[in-house]
């Protein structure tokens, strides 16, 4: 009935979301993602966003390595609500694989932050968790560290909410190892712009 | 927020300041997102191209869809009398419309419980009504969304008389006169609101010579 969060805002389908790109009302160039049904507008692109995103992007893809891809504000699918389009996202296999689908699973999920840090920390985390991203970085570009969020999780005695149960913050010369790519350490440093 | 020098060589754990794992998280309403606006003239097309599913009960406020309370069973009964006791109220050169879609604006195209829209049916043939007389929202769960959010839309369209029929408390909220107060969600507001118990009697401003008990509206 009433919903928590937004109450009375309609929640889109990823069915409703597609036909919205099919009859043109948003094109590939609109800044807009679906999370969770809300067609969210996202963080403005401004330098600083896109250097991080490329560090991100060259410094995952050294650390996985062969058998994995990286890809770059490209949509993924989380489920029947939530079509987002993460900063840096790994992907198992190569490119081909999904020339069907968007993939469903990424390995890691990395979102550069400034002014979306909010959301990135809310909603995105929760939209993540809720589909099991067990790796979920955010590149926070306002303290300039990285936090890694880390085992989904829906506690509490309501079990309404998913989020992660275990955030670590780490300066700039820390050094992170993704979970699926254990031995490849990635520094924060090589990810800030 | 810095690691120390002496932290494990591989991964400094910090003491978290701002980001909080989802134990400590209260509710994740507080950070208001941006979403994706629309026009009426994309609206209508919408539901045109039957993007949504049939029944959907969606109307457009300020620019966000937003979807219309379930309707139980004492929200239905409320539309109900309070449809018969205006269309009295009114009497002749005033229909009364039940959640009928009016124009309000270029990004408003909301469907009240109640609109009282001045002439006949056949007036509105081929556009919406934009100005009703009066305005009824019957309010359970959607009490706040009714007050502040539709509140300021229709004060900001110059609604002149607004009601909210509230079945939680059993009282008749009436609006009026709008003002434009930037703290509002859109914009407006309304300067004056009376809170009429089951025993009050309201008239209209639009008709003016009647006069209507609370309680021949609640369920």
């Amino acid at each position: 009935m009433k919903q928590a969060e937004r109450p009375g805002l309609h929640r889109w389908t990823r069915r409703e979301y597609g036909r919205l790109i099919d009859h043109g009302f948003l094109d590939e160039d609109d800044p807009i993602e679906l999370l969770d049904g809300l067609l969210l507008l996202k963080e403005p692109q401004h330098s600083p966003h896109r250097t991080a995103v490329l560090l991100v992007a060259k410094a995952v893809e050294r650390a996985f390595g062969e058998g994995w891809f990286v890809q770059t504000q490209s949509p993924i699918i989380l489920d029947d609500r939530s079509e987002p389009e993460p900063d840096v996202c790994v992907v198992r296999g190569s490119a081909r694989d999904y020339v069907d689908a968007h993939p469903t699973r990424p390995a890691l999920i990395v979102e550069v932050a400034q002014s979306g840090l909010a959301i990135a920390r809310g909603r995105k985390a929760a939209a993540y968790a809720r589909a099991r991203i067990t790796d979920y970085w955010i590149v926070n570009l306002i303290d300039r560290v990285l936090e890694v969020h880390r085992e989904p999780a829906r506690p509490g005695p309501a079990r309404r909410h998913w989020g992660y149960a275990s955030i670590e913050t780490l300066a700039a010369d820390a050094t992170v190892r993704p979970l699926a790519a254990p031995s490849m350490g990635v520094r924060v440093a090589d990810l800030l712009p | 927020m810095r690691s120390s020098r002496h932290a494990i060589p591989c991964i400094a754990l910090v003491t978290l300041t701002r980001a909080a794992p989802v134990d400590s998280i209260r509710v994740m309403a507080s950070d208001e997102v941006k979403t994706r606006r629309f026009s009426r003239a994309e609206y209508d097309r919408l539901i045109e191209l039957g993007v949504f599913q049939p029944g959907e009960p969606i109307e457009l406020i300020g620019g966000e869809l937003m979807v219309a309370e379930p309707q139980g069973a004492p929200h239905y009964t409320a539309t109900q009398k309070t449809a018969k006791v205006l269309e009295r109220a009114f009497g002749p050169g005033w229909t009364v419309r039940a959640q009928g879609p009016i124009g309000l604006d270029d990004d408003s195209e909301p469907e009240p419980d109640i609109a009282v829209v001045p002439g006949g049916p056949d007036d509105y043939g081929r556009a919406h009504p934009s100005r009703p007389a009066l305005t009824v929202e019957v309010a359970e769960s959607s009490l706040a969304i009714d007050r502040h959010h539709k509140g300021s839309v229709y004060a900001r369209a110059g609604l002149a008389d607004y009601w909210v029929l509230n079945l939680v408390d059993r009282v008749l909220e009436v609006y009026r006169e709008p003002v434009p107060d930037r703290a509002a969600r859109f914009g407006w507001r309304y300067a004056r609101r009376e809170v009429l118990d089951a025993s009050a009697r309201a008239t209209p401003l639009a008709a003016p010579g009647s006069s209507i008990t609370v309680s021949q509206l609640l369920p």
